[in-house]
């Protein structure tokens, strides 16, 4: 194998250099590639808004049969946002806001209360079958003493005095062993991904190995 | 080509449960072997002859949604193998309608009403009764004035990232609330506030939040639309912008406070780098692990939160906060009964009666609708 | 006018949008749906506001002449050229991200390095963030970091060398220690974010319409 001719892998090997640069210190390169990733980024936004936003939802269901003339008013309320570029009619992105925020805090609530609460409460309830050996036991157990502690560090409203406040120690304990978990498992994967970066810039690039 | 009516093969059609209509449920029985397809046939009543409407897959149930309500109507379906084909028939006549109530959500409607219920009687007790409302230390919080004092001291900008998810996110919300603290400090200094953002509603959001503050901190002129300001759609294009930004500007003080997905380290990292003050906060769980091994200080989780409640001291806002705790303690409690009776219920079982493990197993199903 | 309707629009619409999780009859069940396609073409206008400000940015930037105003000139450069073969892949094909157009090819040769590479830094600081086990910073980091380094000593090939049992371990860790206290934040930062958009419904936190 030899060094790639494909200018395409020249110019995806040297924007990974540039990137690279950032862990020396701040430099003409990294900026280079900072600016070139912005700019390519919104016109990649552009291009999205155009496929995805503005011709599906807006032109199709406008133009064609059956014409969905209900999608005036998300227009008009997504046309009221441009508010923000005058002094006297900034007031106006208000009301989009308001629907927004509000349409998405609503569509939230019993998603949370389903995928996030019961479920967990489900989840925890010991059941005959966790107790099937001493093992398994004491791992049930570990298991409640974590979720009820972690729970009582999350009680804001009692001072932390007495056993309260030892519970609560010993949840933030638990919280941070747990939180160790989750780094040490991600590690291996993030390792992967320079792996995979290296092999683009020693195989694709090089042409070694 | 002849037909059988086997025994065992069936069909039965109902009006598809917890729906807005339209839609009747058909599910047929012992298939016979072989069955390569199986056609659905419908006559509405009053007409003569059966009209297709679509295959039922192999698993023999399917719902058919091109019904009217109100409309009534009989099913038939051939199963078809290689050389022949069997028919399945109802004998009464369904029609469709629309439900005002989805049963299978009855679990969340009862914790709904409970939780919205509690928080509701804890606002209203708050309004009444404003003293007495406590709510714990969050040292995040209190390490504001010290963070934006040490960078408007050694003479540097502070730099606050938003998260990235729009203003629809909790959590993007949570950190609003923080901005408008972070703002009133930085305003009363004299320093300067840097907001790169990841969404253009939370730009125009944090702009409007910065200058309310820097007017309520009585200095309007020195707020500058410009240093909030979009950067981009793309998460790590987000990434490498902060990165250059915190390398440049080298902020003083650093808040990463709102939703953030794995570029969190990247920036936790280049601001440790640089040797900035970090208060961060996130509900993304999955990132707080990285937040807490490189910043000074974090909100986690539900801290976030309550934010809003410890800034502020607004009666409502902490009477909020204590509904969310008895919420938090009536899960407590079920969980703790759920121990207590489950125990109960095993070593009644093994004695021989096995009603109790019947109800708690019960109450689990009841528990489990809701998550379904 | 400019608070009172957006405060009240906020109620209606959250207290429909609730009422139609629940009531599966016309019109209440198709709402969610239909309030999702209100939700992403406002999204889509939205859009346009953060590329007015950037492009305000670095314009501004060229015209005063400020410090590396050429990098924005190198912006504008990436912008166009994204959205030139973007024109050109729209008017050639009906889908431009599909593989074999002038946009994909673009996007893929340029646009994906860069996310890739900005991402695998993550090893990097993955490394450095750990390297600070060792330097006792406050005892909740330490812990944290002497945690994530049993697991991930225990996760590798070597961790299995160096003492047969630590595998076991690191899965134990991971599967029994984490369960509990992870659940218990899902469940406080679910009970939080319901609280607060309840909140929000009623008008009670309101920072946003500021």
């Amino acid at each position: 194998m030899s060094i790639s001719t494909s200018i395409w892998i020249w110019i995806a090997a040297l924007l990974t250099l540039m990137i690279y640069s950032f862990l020396y210190k701040d430099n003409p390169f990294y900026r280079l590639a900072e600016h070139i990733f912005m700019g390519l980024s919104l016109g990649y936004t552009l291009v999205i808004l155009w496929y995805d936003y503005i011709i599906p939802r807006i032109y199709q269901p406008l133009f064609f049969s059956p014409h969905q003339w209900s999608l005036i008013f998300p227009i008009l309320l997504g046309m009221m946002t441009f508010g923000i570029f005058s002094k006297k009619y900034n007031w106006l992105i208000k009301y989009p806001l308001a629907f927004y925020v509000s349409a998405f805090a609503a569509i939230q609530i019993p998603v949370m209360l389903r995928s996030w609460i019961l479920k967990q409460v489900e989840a925890s309830f010991l059941t005959p079958d966790k107790f099937s050996s001493v093992f398994n036991s004491i791992n049930a157990i570990l298991i409640f003493v974590g979720l009820v502690t972690t729970l009582i560090y999350f009680y804001f409203s009692k001072k932390r005095e007495h056993g309260f406040g030892a519970a609560a120690t010993v949840g933030i304990v638990f919280i941070m062993v747990a939180f160790g978990a989750a780094f040490g498992y991600t590690v291996m994967a993030r390792i992967s991904l320079l792996i995979g970066r290296m092999q683009f810039l020693i195989q694709d690039w090089l042409g070694i190995m | 080509m002849i037909f059988f009516l086997i025994i065992g093969f069936s069909i039965v059609a109902n009006d598809t449960p917890n729906d807005a209509g339209g839609s009747i449920l058909i599910t047929t029985y012992n298939i016979p072997e072989g069955t390569q397809k199986i056609e659905l046939y419908r006559l509405a009543k009053g007409d003569t002859i059966y009209e297709e409407a679509g295959l039922i897959p192999p698993r023999g149930e399917c719902e058919d949604v091109s019904v009217v309500d109100g409309v009534e109507y009989l099913y038939r379906v051939r199963a078809i193998t290689e050389d022949t084909f069997y028919v399945a028939e109802t004998k009464e006549f369904i029609s469709s309608s629309p439900q005002w109530f989805n049963r299978t959500r009855i679990t969340v409607l009862l914790f709904f009403i409970l939780f919205g219920g509690v928080v509701l009687v804890y606002i209203e007790l708050a309004k009444k009764n404003p003293k007495g409302l406590f709510i714990r230390k969050l040292p995040a919080l209190d390490a504001i004035d010290e963070a934006v004092g040490r960078s408007t001291e050694m003479g540097k900008p502070v730099l606050f990232v938003p998260g990235l998810e729009g203003i629809t996110d909790a959590g993007t919300l949570a950190s609003i609330t923080i901005l408008e603290k972070v703002g009133k400090r930085v305003a009363e200094y004299g320093s300067r506030v840097i907001h790169p953002n990841f969404d253009p509603i939370v730009m125009t959001t944090a702009q409007e939040t910065l200058k309310t503050a820097f007017s309520e901190a009585g200095r309007p002129d020195a707020f500058n639309k410009d240093d909030v300001f979009y950067l981009t759609y793309e998460q790590f294009g987000f990434a490498a912008g902060v990165d250059g930004i915190m390398l440049r500007e080298k902020p003083g003080a650093i808040f990463l406070q709102g939703y953030f997905y794995a570029e969190s380290l990247i920036l936790a990292e280049t601001g440790y780098s640089i040797g900035a003050i970090q208060i961060a906060g996130t509900n993304a769980t999955t990132q707080l692990p990285f937040f807490v091994a490189a910043c000074d200080y974090v909100l986690l989780g539900e801290e976030m939160f309550a934010a809003s409640a410890y800034i502020s001291r607004e009666p409502r806002l902490l009477g909020s906060i204590k509904g969310s705790d008895l919420a938090k303690l009536a899960i407590l409690c079920l969980i703790g009964a759920g121990v207590i009776f489950g125990t109960f219920a095993v070593i009644a079982n093994n004695a021989g009666n096995p009603s109790y493990l019947g109800i708690f197993n019960r109450v689990l199903d009841f528990i489990a609708r809701g998550n379904g | 006018m400019k608070k009172r309707v957006p405060l009240l629009i906020t109620f209606i619409t959250g207290f429909i949008v609730i009422v139609s999780f629940f009531v599966p009859h016309r019109p209440f069940g198709a709402l969610e749906t239909e309030t999702l396609i209100w939700y992403s073409i406002i999204l889509g206008f939205t859009l346009l506001i953060g590329v007015d400000s950037l492009v305000r940015l670095h314009t501004r930037q060229i015209r005063r002449k400020k410090k590396g105003w050429w990098y924005s000139i190198v912006f504008f450069a990436g912008f166009f050229y994204c959205l030139t073969i973007g024109i050109i892949s729209l008017i050639r094909t009906p889908n431009p991200f599909q593989p074999g157009t002038v946009f994909f090819y673009g996007y893929e040769t340029i646009l994906i390095p860069l996310q890739s590479t900005m991402f695998a830094l993550l090893a990097f600081f993955v490394a450095s963030a750990s390297y600070r086990a060792f330097r006792a910073r406050n005892l909740d980091a330490t812990l944290l970091l002497i945690t994530a380094v049993i697991v991930m000593i225990g996760r590798v090939p070597a961790g299995h060398k160096l003492w047969t049992r630590l595998p076991g371990i690191a899965n134990w860790v991971f599967d029994v220690l984490q369960m509990g206290p992870m659940r218990g934040i899902m469940i406080g930062v679910a009970l939080g974010a319901v609280a607060m958009s309840l909140r929000l419904i009623l008008g009670i936190e309101r920072t946003y319409l500021s």
